[in-house]
């Protein structure tokens, strides 16, 4: 099988993953494999003596089970073993599109990784982090970002360590048909993520950052009715919730005992970031003065 | 048993949803003051993203809209576990899905307040709401494949709502076989407030002493509406659109539209207009 790396992670998969990274490192065979994907038969109905958590979410202590519909079922167990069992006649670029967003994420977040919804952009030796609901113009951000130079660390699944680093993810943003078209970027060369939808893997190559890099700044961005960029610093004990609310899918937290430890994790990245809600007009999306004004508050609080 | 479930604040664009809400947000309050307008926790409308992201586990910016539309129908389920009762407003028309359920589901549903409103006067408001020209707003309400939110190539906030023609969606709600439905004119809301939101409420089984109708009746006036937006805006208000609360009154549209538009709007929605009294 081959391997791949991404997230600091050795990962063997029974799926070809090409938007993933192969190892760089010569002497591959000796290095232990983290996670093992594997294809294989799944229950239908849930998990036995687990929790449910939504309709197509089961867990334990060590299983996250978890459906999407018309595409697969997904076991994820101890953040070691990823298993698939796809929905008749599924094409292979639907179950990777899940594959790498929330079952990752769950694969993460039981190997102890506080999981922010956001993405990751390298500013100097330290990253920077975006986070914010859909719609608030994360990905359009991020590729922004990339255009003007900037190295992207990770996208969509942003994992913090015990270090209040953020791990590199793999060279790829998402992007929608309008925000490429807003960037100026040709899609008719790019592959869409599904076969049906339009919105493409947008290859990084050099933009990418391989390194592992503490976390300096957190920006939430939102969108309002008025004409201007606003930021508003969170300071003290108020950076706690924000940085809770913005872990990827807080639902998968409940009922596992990781919980503890992620809450605290939240409150330790609380006390050394620099926190600012960024709030932007939805009228237009005037994407490089927003650039500009999360660089002049990063120089601002360096 | 469960007794929780959702009623569904349905309508038509620019049918007095928003109103309704601001009614029903100052009857639950029983405050001193108007609610915000930007804190009207009558619960997300139906067809939001979030919801239905947080329910389900997983992105449904990468399901195509016809997957979603399959998966709608047990996130609404899955509001049962809570045993709360939620009032969520929809656009939707009363739909099914490809595998014959309604979209909002069956169990989940306790009931539906449907407003409906001249469609000679929602054709100017939703004009501005959807920042088009009248002639559009007139195609739209005439559309029979009408829906909104309907791409699959920009993320939007929430996902494709099939609506259908005016008079398609008044008779999918309406008619939709045993639905527990209310149904309120926004004239009548307008005319005799006390009543039909005494109405409403009592169908929604909810407080309906006088004095508090008449002051959630008071706070929820279009006059407040519009005071508060002048104000501080409305969140809710869609980009490009100058102002949500407008007109607050019914007739208007006549004078604004040309005489092939009436034309047009009476004659395509005829049979559901005298139903209603509109003809």
């Amino acid at each position: 099988m081959p391997t791949y790396t991404c997230y600091g992670l050795r990962i063997e998969s029974a799926l070809v993953l090409p938007e993933l990274l192969m190892p760089t490192d010569e002497s591959s065979e000796a290095v232990p494999i983290d996670v093992v994907i594997n294809f294989g038969d799944i229950s239908p109905d849930g998990l036995p003596d687990a929790k449910q958590l939504g309709p197509y979410i089961w867990v334990t202590d060590e299983l996250l089970w978890l459906e999407v519909p018309f595409v697969a079922r997904f076991l994820i167990r101890n953040g070691k073993q990823i298993t698939i069992d796809p929905a008749p006649g599924i094409d292979e670029d639907s179950i990777r599109v899940f594959l790498l967003g929330s079952v990752l994420g769950v694969l993460l977040f039981q190997r102890g990784f506080l999981v922010l919804h956001g993405n990751a952009i390298r500013i100097g030796d330290q990253s920077m982090i975006c986070v914010g609901h859909s719609g608030t113009g994360k990905s359009t951000l991020a590729a922004g970002f990339a255009k003007r130079g900037y190295n992207i660390v990770a996208d969509d699944v942003v994992p913090v360590d015990a270090n209040c680093s953020v791990l590199p993810g793999f060279p790829r943003l998402k992007l929608w048909q309008d925000t490429a078209e807003q960037l100026g970027i040709e899609t008719s060369e790019l592959r869409r993520i599904r076969p049906e939808l339009y919105k493409f893997n947008y290859p990084l190559h050099d933009r990418f950052a391989h390194q592992t890099l503490p976390i300096r700044w957190v920006y939430i961005l939102s969108t309002h009715k008025e004409p201007d960029i606003k930021f508003e610093a969170i300071r003290g004990l108020e950076r706690f919730y924000p940085l809770r609310n913005n872990t990827y899918r807080v639902r998968f937290m409940e009922g596992q005992l990781l919980k503890v430890q992620h809450l605290k994790r939240c409150g330790q990245l609380a006390g050394r970031i620099h926190l600012s809600r960024v709030t932007r007009p939805d009228n237009g999306f005037e994407l490089e003065p927003l650039i500009d004004s999360i660089l002049a508050d990063i120089e601002a609080h360096p | 048993m469960t007794t929780g479930g959702i009623y569904w604040l349905a309508s038509y664009p620019k049918s007095g949803n928003t109103w309704f809400r601001a009614f029903l947000a100052n009857l639950h309050a029983n405050g001193e003051e108007p609610v915000d307008i930007n804190e009207l926790n009558t619960g997300v409308i139906a067809s939001a993203r979030g919801w239905l992201d947080e329910v389900l586990g997983f992105d449904t910016a990468e399901l195509t809209p016809d997957e979603v539309e399959r998966l709608r129908p047990d996130v609404y389920r899955w509001y049962l576990k809570s045993n709360g009762v939620g009032y969520h407003k929809i656009h939707d028309a009363y739909t099914l899905t490809v595998d014959g359920e309604p979209v909002v589901s069956r169990d989940a549903t306790l009931g539906a307040i449907y407003i409906i409103r001249n469609p000679l006067d929602v054709a100017p408001s939703a004009a501005n709401h959807w920042h088009c020209s009248l002639e559009d707003a007139v195609d739209r309400l005439c559309e029979t494949k009408m829906a909104v939110c309907n791409t699959r190539k920009a993320l939007t906030d929430q996902v494709r709502q099939r609506m259908g023609s005016w008079s398609e969606h008044v008779l999918s709600w309406v008619d939709a076989p045993n639905l527990n439905i209310e149904i309120l004119r926004y004239e009548d809301m307008l005319e005799n407030p006390q009543e039909t939101f005494t109405r409403a409420a009592s169908f929604l089984m909810l407080p309906t002493e006088s004095e508090r109708i008449a002051k959630a009746i008071r706070f929820s006036d279009f006059k407040e509406l519009a005071r508060q937006e002048a104000e501080k805006g409305f969140r809710e208000r869609p980009r490009h659109t100058g102002q949500f609360f407008r007109q607050g009154h019914s007739g208007d549209g006549k004078t604004k539209l040309t005489p092939e538009q009436i034309e047009r709007l009476t004659t395509a929605h005829s049979e559901v207009m005298q139903r209603f009294g509109y003809l």
